[in-house]
């Protein structure tokens, strides 16, 4: 590779992080996703609605290739991942390494936070850059110190997440995906598992991330985070967009009968 | 009941107690090496991988340790040139050796099944978030999925170190003055019936303490399960993953 | 002679005597499984029981039958018992001879003692779990206190023990083995012999692991059967 086509990747990705075109995925004779594109632009916030089952997190884990599409492209910081076929007629990725990489670019935010049960808050942070970013610790510990404060968890660094509210361990796991510096932050509905007096706090936190401009993939079925926050709206049918657009104008009016209908049974 | 017999003989039981630890405990701790990757391979995908290590684990666990110890003990036996050929037969030739052997050969299959159920414990999303962190497999395997298989084996595991030390008394038939080595040639010595008590008083005392030690270690390996009480100081008070 | 004709049956092979070992093993095992979950039952109860003594009881049984070597547990009721009946023989008859404990009797109480201990500690994980609602749902329709054990609780208490009874007949009949130490003739005892006199004692021990083996993987589909049988209209999660 010369340093010419270096140059075009590492402005393309300036300003798309993650361009996803045409993604494929079926489970079985299950066709899940049908041929979904989106592109990331910095400072994007990107809402993702849809009834239960339309796709949106298996789209979502394609994206960080939790799940490997079967056709279509993905282009993540300007590289393009390849895949390619095993005996088996599953996808793979060409490049486990690369597959790697990538992820770590990229935070994930889980509806059951995930939070690493046998580690502190603190280590929950820490451990990804350590090990998977080899960064110094004392540079880690810093940072991770910095988001917790940021999420307002402070004072908990040192619990452990069985001993946390469902809101906390969600902003918990919010942090230690901040603590990655991850290119974009993808969420899979995370206010979705908490008690509705949590959702608030945890909601206040990824406000706060998207005004600092932070690039931002959100499923999410809390209509006013998707109105006021989000600067582009997917509405996901059956593996298909069914309709996309800027928030101001796709809440105001709907050329899908089936997203308006959604939108009245949701809010 | 006179406690001249344990007068005259109590050192004797001693050092049986001394080598029964000393064979169990060498034999569980070459268990636990050995059963590490045989628990990887035991959950791996692939067929070749895993279905040796299971049956493995169904022969071991499948016949009377005796027998294994008379399969390796005398069997060897049968092979005496094959074994001075390979420069084997010392091994095979010393009875605390064979048993050693057996007991690590059994206790690796009983180890390895635990930590198989340890393994497949780890909640599926712990694992996921490892991999959306972008960590490899190894990785994922040595920060998440082992320290975490751990914990939840650990009381069968300290259940299986307490089988292995009472299942090591057949030792004894093999010629070695362990424990209960010690106890039977003491009885067929003074026919002093006590002298089998103070054994299994021995016994007991040694399990009893393995109880205790575990439960301590436990509750050191999960302050995650255990209540909080006390605010801790902000240094993480164990060692796990990331600190070292 | 080649491994085949070494396990002919009659008087030139050793197969009819290793199957006869083999036969013993097997009673021996089977003889041991009512008495030591009667045992187990009773064990459970002790521990469960609203009396204080009765529970140190259960407790201390259990405790000292699982912390000490089956082996010794074996050499105690084989030798313990053998002295006593002794000292009591020759009370009722000084010029009485030294009477012998049979090996086999001694096997069944020593195996009991201890699968007793362990079963007990799994019956009574399986009264604990017991549903309340249920028992009280039987005695709001009046059954008696026996109907309400043999209908309700006992069906309940067979579906949780199951596998943990399970695992320990399959320990059972692996540590029936210990009694051939004790010369009772079973299969491994047997298998000695024949190593005694053919010299090939890899041969003969590995058809007897292969024995036990089997007799294991027997057990272990038995009771997977039973314990589809037992979950039946339980749903999985
Ligand atoms: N690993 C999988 N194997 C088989 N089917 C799956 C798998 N993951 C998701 N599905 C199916 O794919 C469809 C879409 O699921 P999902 O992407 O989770 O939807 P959403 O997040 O929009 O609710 C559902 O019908 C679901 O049952
Ligand atoms: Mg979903």
């Amino acid at each position: 590779m010369n340093t010419q086509v270096i140059e075009k990747n590492s402005s393309q990705a300036l300003e798309a992080p993650l361009i996803a075109r045409d993604i494929h995925k079926s489970f079985g004779e299950l066709e899940v996703l049908k041929g979904i594109s989106l592109t990331s632009r910095q400072h994007d916030v990107t809402a993702i609605l849809g009834s239960s089952g339309s796709g949106k997190s298996t789209f979502l884990r394609c994206l960080n290739l939790l799940e490997v599409p079967d056709a279509g492209e993905l282009i993540v910081h300007g590289q393009q991942v390849r895949f390619k076929h095993n005996r088996l007629g599953e996808a793979v990725p060409e490049d486990e390494k690369l597959v790697e990489r990538i992820r770590a670019r990229l935070g994930m935010v889980f509806q059951q936070f995930n939070l690493w049960s046998h580690m502190t808050v603190l280590e929950n942070c820490m451990v990804g850059p350590l090990r998977v970013l080899k960064q110094p610790r004392a540079e880690v510990e810093a940072r991770a110190r910095y988001y917790l404060n940021k999420v307002g968890l402070d004072n908990r660094v040192d619990h452990y997440p069985s001993h946390l509210s469902g809101g906390q361990q969600q902003r918990a796991a919010i942090a230690r995906a901040l603590t990655m510096e991850p290119d974009v932050m993808l969420f899979d509905e995370p206010t979705s598992a908490l008690d509705p007096e949590l959702v608030g706090e945890v909601l206040l936190v990824m406000r706060k991330l998207a005004e600092e401009g932070r690039t931002m993939i959100v499923v999410t079925h809390e209509m006013a985070f998707a109105r006021e926050v989000s600067s582009h709206v997917m509405f996901l049918h059956q593996g298909l967009v069914e309709e996309e657009g800027a928030p101001e104008q796709l809440f105001r009016q709907q050329e899908s009968e089936r997203f308006r209908q959604f939108l009245s049974t949701n809010f | 009941m006179s406690f001249d017999t344990i007068i005259q003989y109590g050192h004797l039981l001693l050092e049986g107690t001394w080598l029964t630890i000393k064979l169990s405990g060498l034999a569980l701790v070459v268990g636990a090496l050995c059963a590490m990757p045989m628990a990887v391979a035991r959950c791996s995908d692939r067929r070749w991988l895993s279905r040796p290590v299971r049956v493995y684990i169904s022969f071991f666990r499948g016949t009377p340790m005796l027998a294994q110890l008379f399969l390796i003990y005398y069997g060897a036996g049968q092979y005496r040139h094959e074994l001075q050929a390979l420069n084997l037969w010392w091994l095979f030739r010393d009875p605390f050796y064979c048993a050693l052997v057996t007991f690590a050969l059994n206790t690796t299959a009983y180890q390895t099944e635990l930590l198989r159920g340890g393994i497949q414990g780890v909640p599926r999303g712990e694992i996921e978030a490892a991999k959306a962190y972008g960590m490899s497999s190894w990785l994922r395997y040595r920060l998440i999925v082992l320290p975490h298989a751990y914990r939840i084996a650990f009381p069968a595991l300290g259940n299986e170190v307490i089988l292995l030390l009472k299942g090591s008394a057949i030792a004894s038939v093999v010629t070695l003055f362990d424990l209960m080595g010690q106890t039977r040639t003491i009885f067929a010595k003074t026919f002093d019936f006590s002298i089998y008590l103070w054994a299994a008083l021995l016994y007991l005392l040694i399990t009893m303490l393995i109880v205790r030690v575990w439960r301590r270690l436990e509750d050191r390996l999960n302050p995650h399960l255990r209540q909080r009480t006390v605010q801790r100081s902000s240094t993480p008070a164990v060692a796990v993953a990331p600190t070292e | 002679m080649d491994n085949l004709s070494l396990l002919a049956f009659g008087s030139d092979g050793w197969g009819d005597e290793l199957l006869s070992g083999l036969l013993v093993t097997i009673q021996l095992a089977a003889t041991t499984l009512p008495l030591g979950l009667l045992i187990g039952f009773a064990v459970a109860g002790a521990s469960l029981s609203s009396h204080p003594w009765l529970r140190r009881f259960g407790r201390g049984y259990t405790t000292a039958a699982r912390g000490i070597p089956e082996l010794l547990t074996l050499f105690l009721v084989y030798n313990g018992i053998a002295m006593l009946l002794n000292a009591v023989w020759r009370w009722l008859d000084p010029e009485a001879g030294f009477v012998e404990l049979s090996p086999f009797i001694a096997g069944v109480i020593a195996l009991s003692v201890v699968f007793g201990a362990f079963s007990g500690e799994v019956l009574r994980g399986a009264f604990q779990a017991l549903d309340r609602g249920q028992i009280e749902a039987g005695q709001a329709i009046g059954l008696s206190r026996w109907d309400l054990f043999r209908f309700i609780k006992l069906p309940q208490i067979w579906r949780f023990a199951l596998p943990g009874l399970g695992n320990l007949w399959v320990n059972l009949i692996k540590d029936t083995a210990l009694v051939s130490i004790i010369a009772l003739n079973d299969l491994l005892r047997m298998t000695n012999i024949a190593v005694g006199a053919t010299k090939k004692p890899f041969t003969f021990f590995l058809i007897a692991c292969a024995a036990y083996w089997l007799l294991s993987i027997l057990s272990e589909m038995v009771l997977a059967r039973l314990e589809e049988r037992a979950n039946r209209g339980v749903r999985r999660a």
